[in-house]
């Protein structure tokens, strides 16, 4: 095959504008997204809006399935990879199909992370990462007078905001833990808690969970430190741990993630990692640094498509606001959403 | 010695309240006079009478030609087919009522020519019809072609330097398609005729009689009358129709031996 | 709107149960409340070679025609499957085999060659099937256990399909085959618990249990058997050779027989002389053979003879394409053969109808004194609709022979010109009422006769007879939106369904169109039909075949010229090439 066939792994933000940007570079190429989910892509931060009725589920999507085909972007959709080869070139689906590649662009993103003192729990705390998961929500919701959200990252303040204009009343357990591996400093803490009064929230002071009790159908008990609060529904908003389990017999260097250097390369030819899922060196830093947000996925998915074909463009975070967590200036445009 | 009008007119009476010629319609034949059929005409129905067969219980199915008109000169219920089908036509009246007596007639062409199909398939199915084969030799009705039992060098207007194609012996394919019952007879002994049919009716199996006729319209030169007198004769008195293998040598070595070749044993 | 409507296939490779699956499936479906169109399609002249496809459209109402797109493919073999991915509705179900024995490149898997919108059902029914019974064969079972569950389809349906079928072959296969589907179900039941399932909204048990499942031609047959038939004369032809092979096996049991004859001429020669003997008998053909059959046709014609003849339209002409749908007989069927042969052409649309008219066939032959032929054709032949038959009842099955009385006999004239041009027929073992039937003109008594004088008496006693026969027949049907019409379509046979599915999809847009159908073809009702033409502006007439057959037979009753919409794919016609051309005319 002497075309060149390039794979993308994941149709989040990054994968997307990974595709679409590998089209316009390499239009002569063939190109193939795949995707564990079986919709075409949407924009995973704009579900909250979807929950509270904002917008029509037709606006989550980038664009309506047929413009992948115009795109010639062959989109494998509710198919998943199981193995990966880097060195081989060649990576293989779940029904067993193997597919070789000439470049490949890890975008798996990540799953919602709930911290181990909480594992326990995981049954009844509602995460929410997918359209799945916001599906799940939406049917939840109307049962349900108040809520307790536990965490404290980007989502959570979407989510939380949704839940105002619905009515609901809502608590919030800001968890210092909200952007691990990254941590709150104080001052950050103090603003949030005081924009969320603000907004009518309730925030807890203690972080520390004590116990869970179903007390009937929608129907919660939770201890934190001493204070007993009684809701309908507890959300759990942690961050993302990089979905990546699928690659540990690869090859590819794992920490959480998979670790790239500046140019977001895997060291591997030809096989590049970006977004959520991807922990990027940072020189001045001398460490990894990782992707918060919706804009800075687009703006790494493009990079990292732009590398793959012969470019060399640092990664950069998008947004204007910045703020500092931990001594470091992140980038994001989360803030002034809220 | 001549006979006295009245004398006359009173046999011709007894012969009519005898009904002894009942059978025949009040149709007279299309034939040409001295045709072969009108023998086996004579031989056909004295073996109904003599059988006292119920005349509305037969059938007679003919095709095309000139035994195609046969049906009409007997007093029977007739189908007058198309040409060739008069077997597969016979089968559907005989499967429906096997009450009834069923004969099929036709022609050397109708039978061995665009008939030639149906022979082997009727004989193999064993259905009890009786089909009398008139074998002159020659398309009549359409004035004289060759037919599939003409001999090598026979001349007609179709065939002006001579037919080139070897005939078909008519009773050796009937037992070779494995007919239960064969006989070959001659239009010049009726009563060969009749003796041969109240046999085969009698037999419960598809039967087949051979008949050698004369077309004296047509054929000047082959089939006449005169030949034909002198070519037949009985077959040998140690002629055993329960022996196929003897019929079929019989067949195929002397075509002009007479009588019931084969009867099929039950 | 209906509530469900979905179209599966099954696609796999000759050895897979293909074919097999699709009839358990049919059942299943059935027995859970749904009305059934399946249209299986095969390789040409070889079975046991090559792709196998089962297509099967449910519905919680009647169904006319066939669906373009496919709802659902289970794949048995994703080589095979590829072939039918174009016809995949938007958001189609795929159910495929996710654990090949080994590796596959890529484009191997079905995975590789449905668009995104299809939603993926991956199962191993290999392994399924290898684990609980011990061998692969069960793993299209294993597969429908999958497909129970995505569409919520109660599993007990399958099991007692299973069971039925395989009852025959013993305890261990059946014990097997139960455990294949079972396994399949369990594995399913687990693997898509969590995921978005199209269950169907199924009708409520135990409202239509007197519907069966049969195929055209086993309508046909049975209506045969319950119209009293003794004898069938046949010739194996595609597509009719299963009538004459079910009958093959009926006809003893009830004191009749099948005689397979050397060819059609002598099928047709049988049916005849059994009609003529006073017995009725059938013989089933297609174009090639109907060719043949021909002279004696318009020699029953002529002869006032009864015979029913089935007439299964393949693809023509001379051999054609033995195994493809068309309606290219029409002319053959009305007009064939030598000479002004008016006889009785009738052409049912849909399944009940080819039992109803084989039924009406024995008796309209009887009273008509005339070949009847009933035109069918491969797509309604092959296909298998869920009816109600409940057999015929005394008055559809009474002899309508019109024997001649008393007073004639003696003098009795087979052919005697009557008011109705219907004489009175002796059957054959009758006495006092003999006659000779005959193929060449002849006079009331019989007596062949070519004087102008009787033949123009007797061609005139012929038609007139025939065209008595409108009384009898079925009168064309009308589905109108109102009195005045932008378009009217005609259509008959098969196509008529395609053709009703389009006008009522028009009417519920609220267009102005009718459509009429039209089950006589000859003797046809002109002032139904020049009625329903008057209330159209344009008439179209849909039909497979490239000259427009039927256009030219009723064409001329519109005040301008028809609009003829033809097409010789070898499929049948698409509904929504019907409705598309509709829209241009309006």
């Amino acid at each position: 095959m002497s075309e060149e066939h390039f794979i993308v792994i994941g149709n989040g933000p990054a994968g997307h504008h990974a595709a679409v940007t590998l089209r316009l570079e390499a239009p002569g190429a063939r190109i193939t997204l795949i995707s564990k989910e079986p919709h075409g892509g949407y924009r995973p931060h704009l579900l909250p809006k979807w929950i509270s009725g904002n917008i029509k589920e037709e606006a989550l999507y980038v664009c309506p399935v047929e413009e992948y085909k115009n795109m010639a972007i062959k989109l494998r959709s509710g198919q998943k990879v199981v193995a990966l080869n880097p060195g081989q070139k060649e990576l293989v689906l779940d029904h067993k199909e193997v597919l070789r590649f000439s470049g490949l662009i890890i975008s798996v993103g990540g799953t919602p992370r709930i911290p181990e003192p909480l594992l326990i729990f995981k049954d009844i705390l509602f995460t929410l990462k997918t359209l799945e998961d916001a599906r799940v929500w939406r049917e939840e919701i109307p049962r349900v007078d108040s809520v307790l959200m536990m965490g404290g990252d980007l989502t959570s303040l979407a989510v939380t905001k949704a839940l105002l204009g619905l009515g609901k009343k809502v608590y919030f357990m800001v968890n210092e833990e909200a952007f691990w591996p990254l941590r709150w400093s104080l001052s950050l803490f103090e603003e949030m808690s005081h924009r969320l009064q603000q907004k009518g929230v309730e925030v807890l002071a203690d972080q520390r969970v004590k116990g869970i009790t179903r007390k009937g159908d929608c129907d919660y008990e939770i201890q934190i430190g001493r204070q007993t609060v009684r809701v309908g529904m507890i959300g759990a908003f942690f961050g993302l741990t990089p979905d990546v389990r699928f690659l540990a017999a690869s090859g590819l260097r794992l920490d959480r993630g998979i670790l790239v250097d500046e140019y977001l390369y895997t060291g591997f030819k030809g096989v590049y990692a970006t977004g959520d899922c991807a922990q990027i060196y940072h020189p001045a830093l001398r460490d990894y640094w990782v992707s918060v947000g919706h804009d800075n996925a687009v703006e790494l998915g493009r990079t990292a498509a732009l590398n793959l074909v012969g470019n060399t463009v640092k990664a950069g975070a998008a947004g204007k606001c910045i703020f500092e967590v931990q001594g470091i200036k992140v980038n994001t445009s989360w803030w002034t959403e809220f | 010695m001549k006979t006295s009008g009245k004398v006359l007119a009173e046999q011709v009476k007894k012969i009519g309240e005898s009904k002894v010629f009942s059978i025949r319609s009040p149709s007279l034949p299309t034939w040409c006079p001295g045709c072969g059929y009108f023998g086996i005409h004579q031989g056909l129905n004295n073996a109904i009478q003599r059988l006292g067969l119920p005349h509305h219980k037969i059938v007679v199915v003919s095709g095309i030609g000139c035994a195609g008109r046969y049906p009409f000169f007997t007093d029977t219920y007739g189908l007058h087919t198309v040409h060739g089908r008069t077997l597969p036509v016979s089968t559907g009246v005989k499967l429906a009522n096997p009450e009834l007596t069923v004969f099929a007639v036709g022609g050397d062409g109708d039978g061995l020519g665009i008939g030639g199909g149906h022979l082997p398939h009727i004989a193999r199915r064993n259905i009890d019809v009786k089909y009398l084969l008139f074998d002159n030799s020659i398309y009549g009705l359409t004035k004289g072609q060759p037919s599939p039992s003409s001999p090598v060098g026979f001349k007609t207007k179709a065939s002006p330097q001579g037919n080139k194609d070897a005939p078909l012996n008519a009773t050796l394919l009937a037992l070779s398609y494995g007919a239960s019952f064969v006989a070959r007879l001659f239009a010049g002994d009726p009563e060969g005729i009749t003796r041969a049919l109240v046999q085969g009716i009698g037999h419960k199996g598809f039967s087949f009689f051979h008949v050698y006729t004369s077309c004296v319209t047509f054929d000047k030169e082959y089939k006449t009358w005169d030949h034909l007198k002198q070519w037949v004769h009985p077959l040998p008195a140690k002629h055993d129709p329960a022996n196929l293998k003897q019929a079929i040598d019989e067949a195929l070595e002397d075509q002009f031996s007479l009588g019931i070749l084969y009867k099929r044993m039950e | 709107m209906a509530k469900v409507d979905l179209t599966i296939e099954i696609c796999g490779m000759s050895g897979d149960g293909t074919i097999a699956a699709g009839g358990i499936l049919n059942e299943a479906m059935s027995r859970a409340g749904l009305s059934v169109l399946a249209f299986d399609s095969y390789p040409a002249e070889i079975r046991g070679f090559g792709r196998c496809v089962t297509h099967s459209r449910f519905g919680d109402q009647e169904m006319q025609a066939l669906s373009e797109k496919t709802h659902v493919l289970i794949s048995l073999d994703d080589k095979e499957s590829q072939s039918r991915t174009p016809f995949l509705a938007k958001n189609a179900v795929v159910l495929f085999d996710n654990k090949p024995p080994s590796y596959v490149e890529e484009g191997t898997s079905i995975a590789a060659h449905v668009e995104p919108d299809v939603r993926l059902f991956g199962m191993p029914f290999t392994d399924l099937a290898a684990a609980a019974s011990g061998s692969t064969r069960g793993r299209n079972l294993a597969a429908l256990g999958g497909f129970a569950v995505i569409f919520g389809v109660p599993p007990a349906h399958f099991r007692e399909v299973i069971a039925k079928k395989f009852k025959a072959k013993g305890e261990k296969v059946l014990d097997a085959n139960l455990k294949s589907f079972d396994a399949g179900y369990r594995y399913a039941s687990e693997a898509f618990k969590e995921r978005e399932r199209p269950v169907l909204l199924l009708p409520e048990p135990g409202k239509d249990e007197e519907r069966i499942l049969i195929s055209g031609n086993e309508a046909v047959a049975r209506a045969a058997l319950d119209a009293g038939l003794k004898l069938y004369f046949g010739y194996p032809i595609t597509p009719a050779t299963p009538i004459m092979e079910y009958l093959a096996k009926a006809l003893p049991a009830k004191g009749g027989r099948m005689v397979q004859m050397e060819d059609e001429i002598a099928s047709i020669g049988a049916v005849l002389g059994s009609f003529f003997a006073g017995k009725r008998a059938m013989t089933a053909t297609s174009g090639p053979g109907f060719a043949l059959m021909t002279e004696l046709i318009t020699h029953g014609v002529m002869s006032e003879t009864p015979a029913v003849i089935i007439n299964a339209q393949r693809g023509g002409p001379a051999t054609g394409m033995p195994s493809k749908t068309e309606q290219s007989d029409l002319q053959a069927a009305v007009f064939g053969g030598p000479g002004d042969s008016a006889r009785i052409v009738i052409a049912p649309t849909n399944v009940r109808e080819c039992y109803e008219f084989t039924l009406m066939s024995f008796q309209l032959a009887e009273r008509y004194q005339t070949p009847v032929i009933v035109l069918t054709d491969f797509f309604l032949n092959n296909r298998v609709e869920k009816v109600k038959i409940v057999g015929a009842s005394e008055a559809q099955r009474e002899d309508w022979n019109l024997y001649p009385d008393e007073s004639s006999r003696g003098q009795y004239e087979r052919y005697r010109v009557t008011e109705s041009g219907i004489s009175p027929r002796a059957i054959p073992g009758t006495e006092g009422f003999l006659f000779d039937a005959t193929g060449l003109e002849h006079t009331e008594k019989g007596r062949p006769d070519y004087s102008s004088e009787i033949h123009s008496k007797m061609t005139e006693k012929r038609h007139r007879k025939i065209r008595g026969a409108l009384n009898d027949l079925p009168e064309p049907v009308e589905f109108s939106s109102g009195e005045a019409m932008d378009v009217g379509v005609i259509a008959w046979g098969s196509t008529f369904g395609s053709a009703l599915e389009a006008v009522l999809r028009t009417q519920q847009e609220g267009m102005k169109v009718g459509a009429l159908k039209m089950m006589s073809l000859f003797p046809y009702h002109a002032e139904a039909i020049r009625a329903f033409m008057k209330k159209c502006k344009e008439i179209l007439i849909p039909e497979l075949n490239y000259e427009g057959q039927l256009a030219n037979l009723v064409g001329h009753l519109h005040g301008k010229d028809v609009v003829r919409l033809n097409r010789t794919t070898g499929m049948p016609m698409s509904p929504t090439l019907i409705y598309e051309r509709i829209k241009t005319l309006i």
